[in-house]
């Protein structure tokens, strides 16, 4: 991480932490699970795009895991999180710009690679945490049409909404 | 060394990955509750059926042994009962009879034995007294104390039945006594087990007065109720005078092996009942 500020990464990880535990998993409990955001996330998506991939699945794993810890779930996020940390991998992989990435894009938000990459980006990237996070909820695929997807598809699609809102009020660029 | 750091670099993240998600479904199985539950009974459900696969493979590897035993038993069996029918004149003891009008113009009463082909599903032999269990029971005809024999020898005696299930006294049991003779004599001692060795079960009360040599045949005599007479027993390893009497010990080496009891037949005699309650009317006497 040459030169690259910790900093923002910690207080990421610190804050969607405290929103999700504190807010969100409150939320959807009360509302039987139809009600369920996933912001923590974001933290791995910002992760510096230099980082190495083992580093990025383990970030995942480790704010799921805390995630689980306080909520009472234990391994549940974490699996989620390890998961979209290789997805994230994968995806930055797949939608590099041309020339491949530089310095000069510490991290995949849309102030670098403009609007309609991020959405793309994130919109799978959240939708394979998401629908891992409720295949590890559910752990049977007796419920995988019934339960898991409805329940990803709109766990998902009020994530996105929240996400959006998240990156245009604080438009990160470290 | 230098392969497997390669092999980091170019896969880190995914070996990362797979070592982590181990982690979490150890986690996810083991600290929630529902996961729990589902994860131990697909665990039940499928180490079930690999066991099944298992024992199906098992099977499958032994079939060649087993046809090789069965076709020689068949063989062995036909050759019996073709000698049963054409030899008219009373082959083996005053029981057997080929005849059933013998010179007085009397009836006879033939001996019959029943063979049920069973096959056990669990045998000790390291204990002092040991017991098997074969998949025969009740509903299947098997009564207690009735004998177990497989095609090469002796196996044990039936003590007691469930509907489906049958436990059997080893052989290798002390309270395990089994008539048997010498086959070229006509003395007959007690078959019994003294927790030597597996495979040696001891003759005894035979007269000192026989020559005994290793390698005579041991077989079922004719005064054994539970086991067919006449059925192989095993062979004689070595003899030795009891101290202060007058009878040999004889050291018996099986033919059928007590760790390799497979498939076996329960023997059923038909009058095993009437035999039964005659010998009851002595013991009452005696008391």
């Amino acid at each position: 991480m040459n030169g690259v500020n910790i900093f923002p990464n910690i207080w990421r990880f610190i804050g969607l932490t405290i929103v999700q535990v504190v807010i969100l998993s409150k939320v959807a409990l009360s509302a039987n699970g139809y009600c369920n955001i996933l912001v923590y996330p974001l933290f791995i998506l910002f992760l510096p795009v230099q980082l190495a991939t083992p580093a990025v699945v383990f970030l995942g794993f480790l704010i799921g895991i805390t995630v689980d810890l306080l909520t009472g779930t234990p391994g549940v996020n974490a699996s989620a999180g390890a998961m979209s940390g290789y997805a994230r991998a994968v995806l930055l992989h797949r939608y590099a710009p041309r020339g491949g990435y530089t310095a000069k894009e510490p991290i995949p938000a849309p102030a670098y690679f403009g609007w309609r990459w991020f959405i793309i980006v994130a919109a799978i990237f959240f939708g394979v945490h998401i629908t891992w996070y409720f295949s590890m909820a559910y752990f049977t695929p007796v419920y995988l049409l019934k339960q898991i997807l409805p329940q990803s598809a709109l766990a998902w699609a009020l994530t996105m909404i929240i996400v959006l809102l998240y990156t245009r009020l604080f438009h990160p660029k470290i | 060394m230098h392969s497997i750091i390669q092999l980091f670099i170019r896969h880190g993240g995914l070996l990362t990955l797979v070592v982590l998600e181990v982690v979490c479904f150890y986690l996810i199985s083991t600290f929630n509750d529902p996961q729990r539950q589902i994860s131990s009974a697909s665990w039940t459900k499928y180490s079930g059926q690999f066991l099944q696969w298992k024992t199906d493979w098992l099977d499958y590897l032994g079939l060649k042994e087993q046809n090789e035993r069965l076709r020689n038993q068949v063989a062995e069996l036909g050759t019996q009962l073709t000698n049963a029918r054409l030899i008219a004149v009373p082959r083996r003891d005053t029981f057997v009879f080929q005849a059933t009008v013998d010179s007085l113009h009397r009836n006879f009463t033939r001996p019959e034995y029943i063979l049920l082909p069973a096959q056990v599903i669990s045998n000790t032999i390291s204990g002092s007294n040991n017991w098997l269990m074969i998949n025969r029971g009740r509903r299947d005809g098997v009564q207690p104390n009735t004998g177990v024999i497989s095609a090469d020898g002796l196996v044990g005696i039936v003590r007691y039945v469930s509907d489906d299930f049958a436990m059997v006294m080893s052989v290798l049991h002390r309270q395990t006594k089994i008539s048997a003779a010498l086959k070229k004599y006509a003395y007959f001692g007690s078959l019994v087990w003294e927790g030597n060795k597996p495979q040696i079960m001891t003759l005894t009360d035979i007269p000192s007065h026989l020559k005994v040599r290793k390698g005579d045949t041991v077989e079922v005599s004719r005064y054994s109720l539970m086991f067919p007479p006449g059925h192989l027993a095993g062979t004689v390893d070595s003899a030795y005078l009891q101290p202060g009497s007058n009878f040999l010990s004889i050291l018996v080496q099986l033919s059928q092996h007590p760790a390799a009891f497979n498939h076996v037949y329960v023997v059923n005699n038909k009058f095993s009942g009437q035999i039964d309650s005659l010998q009851q009317l002595v013991k009452d006497e005696r008391r």
